[in-house]
């Protein structure tokens, strides 16, 4: 570990800090934005709630990567327990522990923010020259190694039907195919922010504090003053015993889509537009579990090498578009998200390795009935976050398992299970249509998931209808930007990794030119 | 306090107006012993078809299961923490479980079966609080047990060692 290192969970007394910048996260947005400031030469301070760790820590093991890595343990559900969310909570954030997949945002998204939140994406503010900054930094590749099967009977099942599929651009350098990327990459092939941006911020003379909470901004008139953190214990929750204050001339909150709105809710900052925590989205996930002859072994290989478009972008607006991608498979994640309990979990968990799973992401946010979740504070100043999934949602949802127990049965599966509660094995794609059509989308029944949290700070052109402006400013505090996911205004309908790099990249030259 | 809250409270008051005693005020407490009387209890359940049958066998699977929920509960957020020291709680109180199983006997004198239906009940319950306790329990539970690599021997399954 390097010497700009302080685990604040080591402080003994009360500590005060003054720096140019303080970045609140280390993930996407905060691990990139700590390399620019550093290279522009300012004085950056780095804080992450979660722990440093570096490679060799990574043990490929669900039971010590969920509680050390993952928000709340990995087991992070929405209010009403509806919805599991994986986030990370790690220096690096959940580029940490994500899935490696890097996909530039989708025009037609970038389309609707224009019309929609007067957000401006052409000209001399194109983003492309920031992906392609992004991709090199990152090293982000088309994946080279054929598809294990987990992502190969994606891809069969597309090919079967005609349907559209792609082979996924991964950050990846060195990489051994050896699957394990959501528990911490322990070869360094991933080029999370752990690895890349900020070893070399730190190396600028950047410094990192981890293990720190940070709970309240001040602010007086148009302008931030101070903000005051805590350490974690060993379980990650806030201490009262220690407090430590920085003072920064630039703030910049990047705490991820659920942190970064919850720390302005608890600062009472301005929110004239009324947005801040709403509008919260997760691409809502359902699953699909099929059970092959041959041995699919989804543990195995890199996790995410294919996905499929074919319906994110239905010509009838009314439906809910979804992208079709398969998760890595592995003991806990697949137990958790198995259906039933007793016997019948008993036999599924049997067919762990002939088991395959695809999984449908909904794109949230571009319709009426899909307004996002709201980010609220618990009794322990918390957050927590409210996702009323909607009719639309519902339906959409059931179109995902019939595209999906299709797409599976295409691939030559033996039998298709949807993850819903009332749901069992299918033995043929007619058996399964039927079936599908009469389960009853209903919370707690039909299991949802989400790895993408996207929102809650959200961008806009006119501050009424926005908390930050198109480079990531707060609308009313001068000396504040979140760069973060918080500031996208919808869901994307792609992984989130590489849009919140390129928006980054280029809000932090708008406010290096700016400083 | 949210609607889950407030029905659990309901559970709690009922139960401690008729012991006279202020089960509420205790009841968001953790209590190791109550945890392991309830876990002990349903994970024979759960875990049905899975568990070896060699008895000894069993029970050291069970309790390092229990250990690994020990292990694993701090790192949830404090309000969910409260949420499963209540349900322990209120399950190992015998009026309390009354309210929670509709079974006036206590969890371990119920056959494995029956213990089965119960889980059965809460999932398909028309109150939102059992059927998240069942998810809740049942996510918490499975997690635990199969993130343990003793257990992984019906899954075939080895992680990589290149270390």
């Amino acid at each position: 570990m390097t010497t700009n290192h302080l685990d604040a969970s080591q402080f003994t007394q009360h500590q005060q800090f003054d720096t140019d910048i303080v970045i609140i996260g280390s993930g996407a947005g905060g691990g990139i934005a700590a390399e620019q400031l550093a290279q522009a030469g300012v004085k950056v301070l780095l804080l992450e709630e979660g722990a440093y760790y570096s490679r060799d820590d990574f043990v490929m093991q669900e039971r010590w990567a969920y509680p050390n890595l993952y928000q709340e343990g990995a087991a992070r559900k929405t209010r009403d327990q509806a919805i599991g969310i994986l986030q990370g909570r790690t220096v690096g954030g959940s580029t940490t522990v994500n899935w490696t997949t890097s996909i530039r945002t989708p025009q037609p998204t970038l389309n609707y923010w224009h019309s929609e939140f007067g957000l401006n994406f052409t000209g001399d503010n194109d983003l492309t020259p920031y992906f392609a900054k992004a991709e090199q930094r990152l090293n982000i590749h088309p994946w080279p190694i054929p598809p294990n099967a987990n992502n190969a009977k994606l891809q069969q099942g597309c090919e079967q039907l005609g349907w559209q599929y792609s082979v996924i651009n991964r950050n990846v350098n060195g990489c051994a195919n050896l699957g394990y990327c959501g528990m911490g990459c322990p070869i360094n092939a991933k080029q999370s922010m752990l690895v890349s941006t900020i070893p070399a911020a730190l190396a600028l003379g950047a410094t990192l504090i981890s293990r720190i909470s940070v709970r309240q901004l001040h602010w007086q008139g148009n302008s931030i003053t101070s903000l005051t953190a805590v350490p974690v214990d060993q379980y990650f929750q806030p201490r009262t015993d220690i407090k430590i204050s920085i003072r920064a001339k630039h703030y910049i909150v990047a705490a991820g889509a659920i942190g970064s709105p919850a720390l302005l809710l608890r600062s009472n900052l301005p929110d004239p537009s009324g947005r801040l925590g709403k509008h919260t989205y997760l691409h809502p996930t359902v699953i699909s579990g099929a059970v092959f002859d041959e041995a699919i072994n989804g543990h195995s290989g890199a996790p995410q090498s294919i996905y499929s478009d074919q319906f994110v972008w239905p010509d009838n607006s009314e439906q809910a578009g979804f992208k079709l991608e398969v998760p890595p498979l592995h003991p806990v994640l697949m137990a958790t998200k198995l259906i039933g309990h007793g016997e019948a979990h008993a036999a599924l968990m049997q067919q762990f390795n002939h088991l395959q799973v695809t999984i449908a992401l909904l794109r949230d946010g571009f319709h009426p009935q899909s307004q996002g979740g709201t980010v609220q504070l618990d009794d322990a100043q918390q957050p927590v976050l409210d996702y009323p999934i909607s009719d639309y949602l519902w339906q959409g949802m059931r179109q995902a398992l019939l595209a999906m127990a299709e797409l599976q049965f295409a691939a030559g599966a033996k039998q298709v299970l949807p993850i819903h509660h009332d749901a069992k094995l299918y033995r043929s794609w007619a058996e399964a249509k039927t079936a599908i059509q009469s389960l009853p989308m209903q919370k707690l029944k039909q299991t949802v998931v989400s790895a993408h949290v996207m929102g809650g700070c959200n961008m806009s052109a006119d501050p009424a209808k926005g908390v930050v402006d198109q480079n990531g400013r707060h609308h009313q505090l001068q000396n504040l930007s979140v760069f973060d996911g918080s500031i996208l205004p919808t869901s994307l309908g792609a992984n989130p990794q590489l849009t919140i790099y390129a928006l980054v990249w280029r809000n932090c030259q708008q406010l290096i030119s700016m400083l | 306090m949210d609607r889950r809250q407030f029905i659990f409270s309901g559970i709690a008051l009922a139960a401690s107006a008729s012991l006279g005693i202020s089960l509420w005020q205790h009841s968001l407490q953790p209590d190791t012993d109550n945890r392991h009387w309830v876990l002990a209890a349903l994970l024979p359940a759960l875990l049905y078809g899975v568990l070896p049958q060699d008895p000894t066998l069993a029970q050291q699977q069970i309790a390092r299961t229990q250990q690994a929920v020990s292990d694993f509960m701090p790192y949830l957020p404090l309000r969910q923490q409260q949420e499963l020291h209540q349900l322990f709680n209120l399950l190992a109180n015998r009026l309390s479980q009354l309210g929670l199983t509709g079974q006036i006997s206590d969890l371990p004198e119920l056959s494995v079966m029956q213990r089965l239906e119960l889980l059965q009940r809460w999932r398909d319950s028309y109150l939102s609080l059992l059927q998240q306790a069942y998810h809740g329990l049942r996510e918490l539970l499975y997690g635990a047990y199969y993130g343990q690599s003793e257990h992984w021997q019906a899954l075939a399954y080895t992680a990589p060692r290149f270390r």
